[in-house]
């Protein structure tokens, strides 16, 4: 067996191989605090441990390892026996930052039918936006669990390609669980406004509130002015949220023809809704908003009247 | 100047079944940002010996056998 | 005990504090220069220790590109802070903020992204937007602490640092400590140090009068506000306390940047909201303190408003992060968000920096007013720094001390000096029949939540400094019977000296600023005239507490038109009306 310079880690290294398992477990521990690099090589060795006490206590401190000295074991570990095992391994990979992880983790997503661990190695491959994960993303989004696919969702929207809009846009308008549905409608908005405006003006009509929401927001941040209509039939929404959404999206629209919608907001029982309305009418700075801000400079609510009072001066500077 | 002792009621408690101090685990002993945690040396397992707690919950999140529970402590339940 | 049996440790540079600015400052030391030794002194353990003991929710100062700029930033610091403040400090940090945050985020830290991968910033504030939350941002400690193990930083934990020691040129020497589970003494010379040593948050008493129960993690008592006064280091500002809204009783934060952007606010007992100050600071607290104490109080956290999905979504973050024990605590009066609004309160006074202004003095350096000396987070002068401003320092001071370092020889020691301190620090231990710590401590905070909780009233201040010096006079019969009843008789040292520090200071400054900060009933007028300036609270030759005034340097950033737009936003009537 190998021996180590360092003396702790050769005493940790010993406690590792004691046929009690709590020893075993309580050296892993001790592993967290040694500075040598060798003490990833026991770690993998205790990720392998017989004892599944032994294994979870390894996956628990993966984190406060460098994972790429550790990536195959964490790959491995994502096929582990014991959930606790598995949920910490892919953890741990989400935090691989290195994109030559890349490849043995596309290898391994090749071979894995869990959804658990398939939904694990996409999440790891999302923040290394390598243009190999497309593919097998592109794949994933028609998988039966839910939860691959929204991670799906999440490498094609970090990976901002003009060509995956059409599988994205589908998951918007289409998917069963609303979770996908929101991700990948906030995904959109990489695109130019003209190709998924029209697809976002759809989603306003989700059944869902989150996602109505998400996709209010994104016609405001990709300014598409076509989408003016329906975000005023949104500012009537039942839910106040989307209401809120859409008035700050009409902000962001800064068009005169918003202004009635929004002073329908500004008189709202929600404040939060209120707010939005008189911030918006403030960026839009028209004649028109004037009566709607003055009235809000009296609002019971002080974030309004604050607010008021800078659309107020918005007003005095466009004049 | 004479002094007495008090009896106070702890927040952090250890479960001693579950406890693998006896095995060299000073998890929650070492986390503890107040030092409240010590080895009895009655049962060789933890226990508060203070009672000075921040109930930031280290001691129980990072204690390998779920053998620590703390409560919130008296004076602020 | 004899000065020359202790084994004296050498180090090039010494962190004092494993929280926060700490470990950022000894891994930049090492990354400067890896041939340095650097060394990283904890009280507790680095691995769960300081403010973020169990993560951070949010960096509610990032100024990200395309959100805000670092002028605007520092002009709105500069505003909230009625003037006084060291704007190159802040231009520092906000100039550093985004690259910092890239730098946590390469390392492994969650921060909030959208689906296309780019931060996820809330506009929280009404003019900047400065909000980014994490809501996964529990591993923080982690990845600190795996950066120290493979950046071979030296780390010793369970030792409190008691005194700075300076060479005969007056530069900065090393320290002297003591273990807290031995009680044995430590000597470490440096050729610089860095002081990470948090918040002085155990001055005041939490209105629950449990000692330990303080909105700071009660490890950060001040010992190093105590320490740097004692090494003859400014002190700045220390009139503008620390006070902040948190849950009542629980007297942890409430949160409102993790709430605010899901559309919860601070509400009255009428459900309404009342604060007409935009930006944390001493006049929102001043607000929220007449709101408590008005018809309309006392103040609520107000959620009951919002969906079933945002509640889960703040319930994971709020008890999972930074204090997860809010949870166990409502479940014990049975406290629901989607049923009832959760009674708030005001923090204990305190030093901080991190919420307000306060500390021991640095510049954009973060350097001292003591050569070789530095000090980042909490603990030092630049303002409103939360977290971020912690590692942004903690990286400043790291590359200013492993600079010093590199230019000069290891330091002769003032034994004489040294051997004063060892008697002073051993001798609780060997005091009989004497006043346990806790006791003293209490009387202390007591008398400070007394006489120097805001408003403040000169006569008042008067008093308690007069009992507060009295209780210093009973040092001398502070008994420890054990290494960590020692730790904390030695706390309350610190604490008696920051409690001095915080009645003379708020003497000194003889007008009202920062809002609740420093409300004086009996100088209501802010006094731009005598007082726009810094103060100074320092040791002066002949051991005295001694004060004086420090000009503000000249802005950088000229605030022009938008101080009159903050204002129109802000105060609608004077301060202290």
């Amino acid at each position: 067996m190998k021996r180590y310079d360092d003396p702790e880690l050769q005493d940790i290294a010993d406690k590792l191989t004691d046929p009690d398992p709590g020893i075993r477990r309580v050296a892993v521990l001790a592993l967290v605090d040694s500075g040598e690099p060798e003490a990833a090589e026991l770690l993998i060795q205790a990720l392998k441990d017989e004892d599944s006490a032994v294994r979870q206590e390894a996956a628990k401190v993966v984190d406060e390892f460098d994972a790429e000295d550790i990536a195959d074991s964490l790959l491995a570990a994502l096929g582990d026996a014991d959930e606790m095992v598995r949920n910490a391994a892919a953890h741990a990979l989400a935090d691989l930052k290195d994109p030559s992880v890349a490849p043995p983790l596309l290898a391994a997503l090749e071979r894995s039918d869990d959804p658990f661990v398939v939904a694990g190695i996409l999440r790891a491959l999302k923040p290394l936006r390598v243009a190999a994960a497309q593919t097998p993303a592109l794949q994933r989004l028609s998988d039966e669990d839910a939860r691959v696919r929204r991670e799906a969702v999440g490498v094609l929207g970090w990976l901002k390609a003009e060509e995956n809009l059409p599988a994205l846009i589908d998951r918007a308008k289409c998917d069963v669980d609303p979770e996908v549905r929101r991700a990948a409608a906030g995904s959109l908005v990489y695109a130019a406004r003209e190709r998924v405006g029209p697809p976002l003006v759809t989603i306003l009509g989700d059944p869902h509130w989150q996602v109505r929401c998400e996709a209010a927001v994104g016609i405001g941040k990709l300014d598409y002015q076509a989408g003016l209509e329906s975000l005023i039939v949104a500012s009537r929404d039942a839910t106040w949220q989307v209401r809120e959404k859409a008035a700050e999206a009409m902000g962001k629209l800064r068009v005169a023809a918003a202004v009635p919608a929004l002073g329908e907001c500004a008189r709202d029982p929600m404040s939060n809704l209120r707010k939005a309305a008189i911030g918006a009418l403030g960026a839009i700075a028209e004649p028109e908003c004037r009566p709607f801000i003055e009235l809000a400079l009296d609002d019971p609510d002080p974030d309004v009247r604050k607010l008021a009072r800078w659309a107020k001066s918005q007003l005095d500077n466009a004049a | 100047m004479p002094t007495a002792t008090q009896r106070t009621s702890v927040p952090v408690i250890v479960d001693e079944d579950k406890c693998i101090a006896d095995k060299g685990c000073t998890v929650c002993i070492d986390v503890c940002p107040l030092d409240v945690l010590w080895i009895n040396p009655a049962t060789g397992k933890a226990h508060m010996r203070y009672d000075e707690c921040w109930y930031c919950l280290p001691c129980e999140a990072d204690c390998p056998t779920d053998a620590v529970k703390v409560e919130i402590p008296y004076l602020l339940r | 005990m004899n000065v020359s049996n202790i084994p004296v440790i050498d180090t090039d540079v010494l962190v004092i504090g494993g929280g926060t600015a700490g470990p950022m400052a000894a891994v930049t030391a090492k990354e400067q220069d890896p041939s340095l030794k650097v060394m990283l002194l904890e009280k507790a353990n680095v691995k769960r220790s300081g403010a973020i003991s169990m993560g951070m929710d949010g960096l509610n100062n990032a100024i990200v590109p395309g959100h805000s700029t670092p002028e605007q930033y520092v002009k709105e610091i500069t505003i909230a802070n009625d003037g006084i403040v060291h704007q190159p400090a802040l231009m520092a940090y906000a100039q550093r903020s985004f690259p910092m945050i890239e730098k946590l985020d390469s390392w492994g830290v969650h921060f909030q992204k959208d689906e296309t991968g780019d931060y996820d910033m809330k506009k929280v504030h009404h003019l900047g937007t400065y909000v980014l939350p994490m809501p996964e941002g529990h591993n923080v400690k982690k990845i600190l602490y795996r950066r120290l193990r493979r950046n071979r930083v030296q780390i010793e934990n369970r030792y409190q640092a008691t005194r700075l020691l300076k060479d005969a040129d007056g530069r900065i020497a090393g320290m002297i400590g003591v273990n807290t589970r031995t009680a044995e003494p430590i000597i470490i010379r440096a050729k610089a140090v860095i002081m990470a040593t948090g918040a002085a948050g155990r001055i005041g008493l939490p209105t629950s009068g449990y000692l330990f129960g303080t909105y700071e993690n009660p490890a950060n008592n001040g010992d190093g506000h105590a320490m740097a006064y004692h090494v003859g280091a400014d002190l700045a500002n220390l009139e503008c306390f620390q006070i902040n809204p948190l849950l009542k009783d629980y007297n942890g934060p409430a949160c409102a940047y993790v709430t605010g952007p899901l559309g919860g606010f601070t509400a009255n007992s009428q459900g309404e909201r009342f604060i007409d100050c935009d930006y944390w600071s001493g006049q929102m607290m001043l607000e929220f303190f007449k709101e408590l104490e008005g018809g309309n109080g006392p103040v609520f956290l107000k959620l009951d408003h919002l969906a079933e999905e945002t509640i889960q979504e703040i319930e994971t973050v709020l008890h999972t992060n930074e204090r997860p024990s809010r949870g166990r605590f409502h479940d014990g009066r049975e406290t629901d968000y989607r049923q009832s609004m959760v009674e708030m309160h005001i923090s204990e006074v305190g030093f901080c920096s991190g919420h307000s202004a306060s500390g021991v003095w640095v510049d954009e350096t973060g350097a001292t007013t003591v050569p070789g000396l530095f000090g980042a987070g909490d603990m030092a002068s630049v303002a409103h720094s939360y977290m971020l401003g912690a590692f942004v320092y903690g990286q400043i001071c790291g590359e200013s001390a492993a600079a010093f370092a590199k230019e000069r020889d290891l330091p002769t020691l003032d034994e004489a000096f040294i051997a004063v301190e060892l008697e002073r620090i051993q001798a609780p231990l060997n005091v009989a029949d004497g006043i346990p710590p806790s006791q003293m401590e209490y009387k202390v905070r007591r008398l400070v939540n007394d006489y120097l909780q805001p408003p403040k009233v000169t006569k008042k201040m008067e008093i308690g400094l007069q009992r507060i010096l009295a209780v210093r006079e009973d040092l001398p019969r502070l008994q420890a019977t054990d290494p960590h009843e020692l730790l904390r008789a030695l706390e309350v040292h610190s604490i008696i000296d920051c409690a001095e520090m915080a009645a003379r200071a708020s003497l000194y400054r003889t007008e009202s600023r920062w809002g609740l900060y420093h409300y004086r009933v009996d100088c209501p007028e802010q006094n731009d005239a005598d007082w726009f300036c810094h103060t100074r609270l320092y040791k002066d030759e002949n051991g005295n507490m001694a004060h004086g005034k420090r000009s503000v340097a000249p802005y950088i950033v000229e605030l022009g038109e938008e101080k009159d737009a903050y204002q129109k936003l802000r105060v609608q009537k004077a301060a202290n009306a």
